[in-house]
């Protein structure tokens, strides 16, 4: 068994990493984790992550060994939904206290492992590593492996300490602990060639359900769902599917990677979110099934089912098109659905005027570019700050995005979608998308948007008052009016105003687009149409004059 | 022994038990039982739209009417004023009933005194019965003003109040510098906010005009004070106290009138308050001075209005504001008729209103909502609801009349959300029954009577009317103002989260989307 540091140090040098691949052999040293900011706001910890990405097994129980702070913070926080247990959702803890902490927390550990057994007998029991127990050398690895035996029962120590990291190197030590306790331990009780491994599919609002139907007529039988609505029975024997499918890359392809390498189960990455994709993703199942032996008439049945579906949800989203047409939306997300979902807005009238590439690697950037033009307004890491200003400045209609930035949409009062992981509705699959536009649709037309945006009654008096004082200030004086004029901003997401951008147009003779870019620091992207007004309507003597 | 005297149960739990169930399973044999299969036939024909159609041609009969009579609306008026004693001339079984409909709602002690008409007095008039009465209650309960309403068995022989009551202080009932408003208030014409309108004029009436011509009538020195109607109101008590603090806060000097926000919600300290609060008779008197008055609810102030309107002061008249754009206007117009700035602390309020509609509304848009009750509840909660994405679906008001019914359209015409809203003057809820079974909605917003139609129809009763009997307290909360309008959306929020939970809370089965985070 390794140590944990040596664990980490083997996660980060992921050789089916894309970005770990491009990066030279000292930055990968430096492993893949961004050093955190003392004093900046930071999102979850190892503990987290490996909790979301097992927790969403139903029927495992789930121990937390340490202070209450852990388990009593976070317990029933997702909305995975379970087809029977609803273990999962139960909160056991150790619930260390300052004694334990004194003289250890392993026998504590210990009962607690032998009283879930005698309450609730559950297949499996994952024990996870938090600090506390982890500094004060609770050796969870030892105590997990004297129960297993003792009570002959699979007791899994999750190392996964919240110190270790962030919460995506915790997704992944989730995973490492899967591929070494879990996987390959059982025998399905019969195999089918069409059996196939989802990672890293979470199942969060049912969306597993709804596209289950769709591999359930073509006879592909999801051998396990790592985790989603998984059971342990289903991931101790998943080394027996034919293919697998990584559906988060982020959080499991160490899983995939590895599985590929020990137990030969091909894998590829897609995404049930937008229409092509998932059409995409049943093709690549059909396919690599196919390859591995089973009936190729698979092929021809899944392009039977895709075309339904794709027709079915394309007519379903007809109808929203002359309501949403010309609307410009924000989304605001990251990884695959930074594109999956695009042309399904696309084909529902919607005009996408930016998408966040924070979690997305340069191959996501490059479908990015494919399905919104050269020109795709791509935002690395926007800061709230910024992300306010695009709405206020009502660059975009309505915003998708996860919880996170809620609320800075709801604070600029514009419509917002979530659609990340605590949203009410399921967006996967041909239904998904659909649903999806519908939500979009909704948030549109409710009413309160505008209620929020329009100041309170008075200080739209006070506020017309006062502009018509300085209007007539500015009337009266010439200077005060081209100051006025020259301090709009034309390219919003760089802040470049009008004035600088004229200077630069007649001290250099500038006549297009891309040469503004190179002399001002204006994106071009969102405001090329503003900046072409520009060349167009300066006056030609003036560039005469320059030339 | 079903009952032990260790521990007695009540209706609730003693009835289940075997002996009684038994019991009253053999009663039934001897009580001419139908056949439970016709029983059950008819109860799902009474859902059809066959039976919907008989059931709105219905002509001469009311079933479960939402309504009240006049004299319930002209004593809760009345309770407003110092040390009022209400006074109903007619029969007292009536009387009883106002007391307890009131306690039953606001939990409080609920005074008032009737003539006691019997036979005789019905045959022979009711002016013994006014004579001694008013002596008796002037003596027994010491007020500082006695109201006189009337029911409907005085209205219907004719007595005559403004003469009974000049003959009452002839006969030394009480001085004759006693103040005694009064109103006819028949219960066969209107409903209780036609009750409220009658006795408040009454009372405004008496002291403007002259006390029936025991006073010289008084002449009106405009001032820059504003005058507030409460109108009928179940949320009285919060309501009016959180436009007190509005006025207040604005620095609007004012006089609410009919203020019965204390006497229905009085301190337990040892002391019984017969009386309590209420606008001073001084008061009363000198608001002819007002510069304005403002009705929060037009149908229950039309008369009262017009008589203040008569009177040269500004009027204006709201539709039970509730929610932000209907406390905009409230808020505009009394900066606008005082000329007082709107301060900060209200914008704030306002904003905190917004802020709550941003982080909800989702879980509210589209959702259908039945709405019934008083006319102007009806109008600002519709309102509301359409400003929050929902859709008003049925709107149903016993007491409304057709232009109610007029300017309810108006408002539904008025937004997309509003279009598939049909409204219902002068229908009940045995109208609604058909309605909710017909053209099923999500919610319905209504009285204590609604639960009947929640448990029938399984349509979730959010509890926003009057009266409400059956839970407590609700009255002493504000659903008026930005902090009024984020109550009710709070009540609407939890039954929608209620009705999520409850349909997800199947042990394994429905409860993969049982979660703690909606």
């Amino acid at each position: 068994m390794s140590s944990l540091a040596a664990t980490v140090q083997d996660i980060f040098d992921e050789p089916g990493c894309a970005k770990n691949g491009s990066k030279s052999e000292a930055e990968r040293r430096n492993g893949c984790t961004r050093q955190l900011q003392p004093g900046s706001a930071a999102g979850g910890c190892a503990f987290d992550g490996a909790k979301v990405a097992l927790q969403p097994f139903t029927d495992v129980a789930h121990l937390v060994h340490g202070p209450i702070a852990c388990e009593g913070n976070s317990w029933d926080n997702r909305g995975a939904a379970s087809s029977g247990s609803d273990l999962w959702r139960t909160a056991f803890t150790t619930d260390l206290s300052e004694t334990d902490i004194v003289f250890g927390g392993e026998k504590r550990l210990c009962k607690a492992i032998k009283e879930i057994i005698d309450k609730c007998d559950p297949p499996a029991i994952f024990v996870y590593q938090t600090c506390i127990p982890a500094m004060i050398g609770d050796d969870i690895n030892a105590v997990c492996k004297a129960a297993s035996r003792r009570f002959s029962k699979p007791v899994i120590p999750i190392n996964s300490p919240g110190f270790a990291g962030s919460k995506n190197l915790g997704n992944k030590l989730a995973g490492e602990a899967l591929l070494d306790y879990v996987i390959g331990t059982r025998e399905p009780d019969y195999t089918t060639p069409y059996d196939i491994n989802l990672i890293g599919e979470y199942n969060l609002s049912g969306e597993l359900w709804q596209v289950k139907p769709v591999l359930d007529e073509l006879g592909v039988r999801i051998l396990c769902c790592i985790s989603g609505d998984g059971k342990y029975r289903e991931v101790a024997s998943s080394h027996r599917a034919r293919a697998a499918m990584l559906v988060c890359s982020k959080s499991m392809i160490n899983v995939a990677r590895k599985m590929e390498q020990r137990y030969g189960i091909p894998f590829f990455e897609g995404s049930f979110y937008g229409i092509q994709d998932s059409s995409e993703s049943l093709r690549q199942i059909a396919r690599l099934l196919v390859e591995r032996g089973a009936p190729a008439d698979l092929l021809g049945r899944t392009e039977a089912v895709i075309a339904r579906e794709e027709a079915r949800a394309w007519a379903a989203i007809q109808p929203y098109k002359p309501r949403l047409e010309g609307k410009r939306a924000l989304l605001m997300t990251g990884g695959v659905k930074s594109w999956s979902v695009v042309s399904a807005l696309q084909e529902a009238g919607l005009e996408l005027v930016g998408t966040s590439v924070k979690k997305s690697t340069m191959e996501d950037k490059e479908r990015i570019k494919e399905l919104m033009g050269q020109d795709a307004h791509m935002i690395d890491d926007m800061t709230a700050r910024e992300m306010y200003k695009m709405l206020k400045d009502a660059e975009a209609d309505i915003m998708l995005s996860g919880g996170k930035s809620q609320f800075v949409a709801l604070k600029a009062a514009v419509p917002w979608v979530d659609i990340n992981q605590e949203r009410c509705h399921a967006y996967m699959g041909y239904a998904g998308i659909v649903k999806l536009v519908e939500e979009i649709d909704n948030s549109l037309s409710s009413p309160m948007w505008e209620q929020l945006r329009r100041p309170a009654p008075w200080e739209a008096l006070a506020k017309a008052r006062e502009q018509m004082q300085s209007m007539a200030a500015i009337a009266g004086d010439p200077v005060l009016a081209e100051t006025a004029r020259r301090a709009r901003n034309i390219c919003v997401c760089n802040r470049v105003d009008l004035g600088t951008i004229e200077d630069a147009i007649s001290v250099h003779g500038l006549r297009s687009v891309a040469a503004v870019r190179e002399h001002t620091n204006a994106a071009g992207g969102c405001c090329q149409g503003r900046i072409e007004d520009m060349l167009m309507s300066e006056p030609s003597d003036m560039r005469q004059a320059a030339e | 022994m079903p009952q032990s005297a260790e521990h007695v149960l009540d209706h609730v739990e003693l009835f289940r038990g075997p002996e009684y169930q038994q019991m009253l399973a053999k009663k039934k044999i001897f009580e001419n039982p139908r056949d439970p299969a016709e029983v059950e036939r008819i109860k799902e024909w009474t859902k059809t739209a066959e039976y919907r159609e008989k059931n709105f041609a219905r002509e001469a009969l009311a079933v479960n009417p939402a309504k009240a009579c006049q004299p319930l609306g002209a004593v809760f008026a009345s309770v407003g004023f110092e040390r009022t004693l209400p006074f109903v001339h007619g029969s007292q079984g009536c009387v009883a009933y106002y007391r307890s409909h009131l306690s039953r709602h606001f939990k409080e002690p609920s005074s008032c005194v009737s003539s006691s008409m019997t036979e005789d007095a019905a045959v022979f008039g009711g002016l013994n019965n006014m004579t001694d009465g008013l002596a008796n209650s002037y003596k027994m309960y010491k007020p500082k003003m006695i109201a006189v309403s009337t029911t409907c068995m005085a209205e219907v022989i004719g007595d005559d109040l403004n003469a009974f009551i000049k003959t009452s202080k002839e006969k030394g009932s009480v001085p004759a510098d006693f103040d005694v408003p009064f109103a006819h208030t028949p219960a066969f014409v209107g409903s209780h906010v036609t009750g409220y309108d009658n006795a408040l004029k009454g009372i405004l009436e008496h002291f403007w005009d002259g006390k029936a011509g025991t006073a010289p009538k008084l002449e009106r020195k405009p001032n820059g004070a504003i005058n507030i109607i409460g109108g009928f109101d179940g949320y009285t008590v919060g309501n009016l106290r959180e436009i007190k603090r509005i006025l207040e806060l604005m620095g609007i000097q004012h006089t609410v009138l009919a203020d019965n926000s204390e006497v229905f919600d009085t301190p337990t300290d040892g002391e019984f308050r017969m009386y309590d609060g209420g606008t001073t008779l001084k008061d009363a008197a000198n608001a002819i001075h007002a510069k304005a008055t403002i009705s929060m609810q037009q149908w229950c102030t039309e008369k009262t209005l017009s008589f203040a309107a008569e009177h040269g002061q500004d009027v204006l008249s709201f539709n039970y504001p509730v929610g932000l754009s209907a406390t905009d206007d409230f808020i505009v117009a009394l900066s606008r008729i005082s000329g007082k700035e709107i301060p900060e602390q209200l914008a704030r309020e306002r904003g905190r209103l917004v802020d709550a509609i941003a982080d909800s509304s989702a879980h509210v848009h589209g959702k259908k909502f039945a709405i019934y009750g008083d006319p102007d509840l009806c109008y600002g909660l519709a309102a509301f609801l359409l400003e929050l994405g929902a859709e008003p679906t049925h709107v149903l008001s016993t007491n409304g009349n057709k232009a109610w019914q007029e300017k309810m359209q108006a408002l539904l015409a008025s937004s997309p959300f509003g279009q598939g809203c049909q409204v219902y003057p002068g229908r009940d809820l045995w109208h609604m029954r058909s309605l909710l079974f017909t053209e099923p909605v999500d919610f319905l917003i209504g009285n204590t009577y609604g639960k009947y139609l929640e448990r029938d129809t399984a349509t979730p009763l959010i509890r926003i009317g009057f009266p409400i009997f059956d839970r407590h307290h609700h009255h002493r909360s504000p659903i008026w103002g930005y902090q009024g309008g984020l109550n009710v959306l709070v009540k609407i929020l939890d039954k929608i989260f209620d009705e999520i939970d409850n349909k997800t809370n199947i042990l394994g089965k429905t409860d993969y989307s049982f979660d703690i985070i909606r």
